[in-house]
């Protein structure tokens, strides 16, 4: 830190009072409340309160251009465009219902697929592979989580889609149980692969923070467990997953996040139908993907305010998660949780 | 790397054991006697061996995803793809200097504005503890679990709309809002690992706040607030959403080029988008290796 504020040395103490700042009158004559006050150059308090006040400036100011520049969608379609109603800009409807269910369901398929993989992951790699895999292992997933969305989206656009076309799809619509899921022709861009894109995208995340938790359960709980003639699974199974489920909320809570919020790579692969998909073949859209689709185009006025308002809906939606994600993992005993995972990616 | 402190995802010290603690003691009794070794055995390792098999499942995509970016990249990267301007569809020869220059711009301004703010705002969440520093933290929480589309339209609606012009000053903008809740917490993260004691021990002495800050609070932070600061601008570095309202040609980005010619049906077109890609995902990996790196010998250095 080079800063021209901060480089006069520190004052002495004298006496028994210590100097304020400024040089207004001894020390000793003024009031008690300032006499208790630290030493600081009133220019590094307001930097320090500016850059505060700065933040929260923005942080408000974020939510008061969302809020004002929707209001006119809001007006024309009700409060009701965030459960119903469709998006086709051709005929003046402007509602995010099919968004909203598009963005559900491509984030639940996700978390469906990413979930089980990656507890298994964590689990394999804090509890049951040796350490020489398991650190390079672990420290190569996390490089991993830094790969940009648009490079994931862009590999799965060019490779995975076709492959989904020709090889993958039209296995599963012959599943016989799940067809009821998988029916209808094979594009490529598709719900799925959607789902399965923000899986990739999601996993290294959940990968990292659950295995930080489980990795953070006190060797005591495991000790007792043994002592208590578990086996090594058991051990896992009911002392570690139990121990460790507040840090693993918060993975699962952070990539539904993600996953809600991503947009770029999800606009790649859907295929942007804004309908209720019939199958997870078809194709879809998510809030994020028509706001990446739709507001170059948006008619001035009315269309850009839906657009805008699709924004407003999709942060209410993360908010919405955040806040119950924060709840439950409170409510189960846990501390803090959205700051872990913005500090570890 | 932060790990989790015990106290914060176990359920608590043992000597108060909670009615949970027991409970779940009381069902580990009850397996063990209840089901033969052999039976629990066999349980345990098909659920191990279930476990094992997500390595392979989970990791399989990642890999294809980094190899098929190195090796379709490599055939489009040479000096020339990094020095010339692209080129007309059809005309041979383009590069891609001006999305890499513009991404430097814009990242650019988006560091001039979050990192000084991040620490600043970290140092009065560090020195004022209090209502007000925690509605700032639960806003910086709020606000790093934002989309980053969302941030792209604030900035749209904050900068062009109000100037009538696309700018890299407004993606700019766009990526200092998305890296600055992640620089706030991070250095606020290390700032905690300064004891409170030297901090006291500054201002003891007769030092002001802000020579505290700079010549405790800071030095000993310092591993981490390089690391938590490299980190958010690898993040920043990748993001597309942001520029997509902002920036005014695709080209004068790497992620927009990216995205853009991805959608084109040109083999030449997606030639240039795997290579930017790969100098993205270089550029991404250098910058995550160098947060690591460079924490591991500051750490070193200041013990």
């Amino acid at each position: 830190m080079n800063d021209p504020i901060n480089s006069s040395p520190p004052s002495p103490v004298t006496g028994s009072v210590v100097p304020g700042e400024g040089g207004d009158g001894p020390a000793g004559l003024r009031p008690w409340h300032k006499r208790r006050r630290l030493p600081s150059s009133p220019l590094y308090a307001i930097v320090r309160w500016g850059a505060a006040g700065l933040f929260a400036a923005l942080v408000i100011g974020l939510l008061v251009s969302i809020v004002s520049q929707s209001s006119q969608a809001f007006a024309h379609s009700g409060l009701s465009f965030l459960w119903s109603g469709t998006w086709n800009p051709d005929a003046g409807e402007y509602a995010g219902g099919t968004l909203v269910v598009g963005t559900v369901i491509t984030t639940s398929v996700a978390m469906v697929i990413v979930v089980p993989i990656g507890l298994g992951i964590s689990v394999s790699l804090s509890e049951l592979t040796p350490r020489w895999l398991a650190a390079p292992l672990s420290t190569s997933i996390e490089f991993l989580a830094a790969v940009p969305s648009i490079v994931v989206g862009l590999w799965a656009l060019l490779v995975l889609s076709p492959l989904f076309a020709t090889d993958v799809e039209p296995v599963l619509e012959r599943l016989p149980v799940l067809d009821w899921f998988f029916h209808g022709p094979a594009y490529g861009p598709s719900i799925l692969l959607a789902s399965v894109v923000l899986a990739i995208m999601t996993l290294p995340t959940v990968v990292a923070l659950s295995r930080t938790a489980l990795g953070g359960v006190p060797l005591a709980d495991r000790e007792a467990a043994m002592a208590l003639g578990a086996t090594h699974w058991q051990v896992v199974r009911r002392t570690v997953l139990p121990g460790a489920r507040s840090g693993i909320a918060a993975a699962v809570t952070l990539a539904i996040g993600r996953a809600l919020g991503e947009s770029i790579a999800v606009a790649l692969v859907i295929g942007n139908r804004p309908a209720i998909p019939h199958s997870l073949l078809a194709p879809g859209a998510t809030l994020g993907s028509a706001i990446v689709n739709q507001f170059a185009e948006a008619s001035p006025g009315l269309g850009t305010s839906a657009v805008i308002a699709l924004a407003g809906t999709l942060l209410l939606l993360t908010i919405l998660v955040n806040v119950a994600g924060q709840l439950l993992v409170r409510r189960r005993g846990g501390r803090r949780l959205l700051g872990v995972g913005g500090a570890v990616v | 790397m932060r790990t989790l402190q015990a106290a914060e995802v176990g359920d608590g010290a043992l000597p108060d054991m909670g009615a949970v603690e027991v409970a779940r003691r009381r069902v580990i009794v009850r397996d063990c006697a209840r089901r033969s070794i052999r039976r629990r055995r066999l349980t345990g390792r098909t659920m191990q061996v279930i476990c094992l098999i997500a390595v392979p499942i989970g990791v399989a995509p990642l890999v294809a995803l980094v190899v098929a970016t190195v090796s379709k990249g490599a055939g489009a990267l040479s000096i020339g793809f990094l020095v010339h301007a692209p080129t007309p569809e059809g005309v041979p020869g383009g590069g891609i200097s001006t999305a890499i220059i513009g991404s430097g711009e814009i990242v650019a301004y988006a560091v001039a504005m979050a990192v000084p703010l991040g620490l600043f705002v970290a140092l009065f969440l560090f020195e004022r503890p209090g209502p007000i520093a925690s509605s700032i933290r639960f806003a910086a929480d709020v606000m790093s679990g934002v989309p980053s589309i969302i941030i792209g339209i604030f900035a749209y609606a904050v900068y062009v709309e109000q100037f009538h012009r696309f700018s890299n000053v407004a993606a700019g903008f766009a990526l200092g809002v998305l890296m600055l809740p992640i620089m706030i917490r991070a250095n606020e993260e290390a700032m905690r690992t300064v004891s409170v004691d030297l901090w006291e021990a500054g201002i003891s002495l007769g030092a002001r706040r802000s020579r505290v800050a700079r010549s405790v609070v800071l030095r000993g932070a310092l591993p981490g607030v390089v690391t938590g600061n490299l980190l958010a601008l690898a993040r920043a570095v990748g993001e597309t959403a942001p520029l997509l309202f902002t920036v005014a040609s695709p080209t004068l980005a790497m992620t927009l080029l990216i995205f853009n010619d991805a959608t084109q049906p040109f083999p030449d077109a997606q030639q240039t988008a795997w290579g930017t890609a790969l100098v993205l995902l270089g550029l991404v990996l250098i910058l995550s290796v160098a947060a690591r790196t460079l924490a591991w010998t500051l750490n070193r250095k200041t013990r």
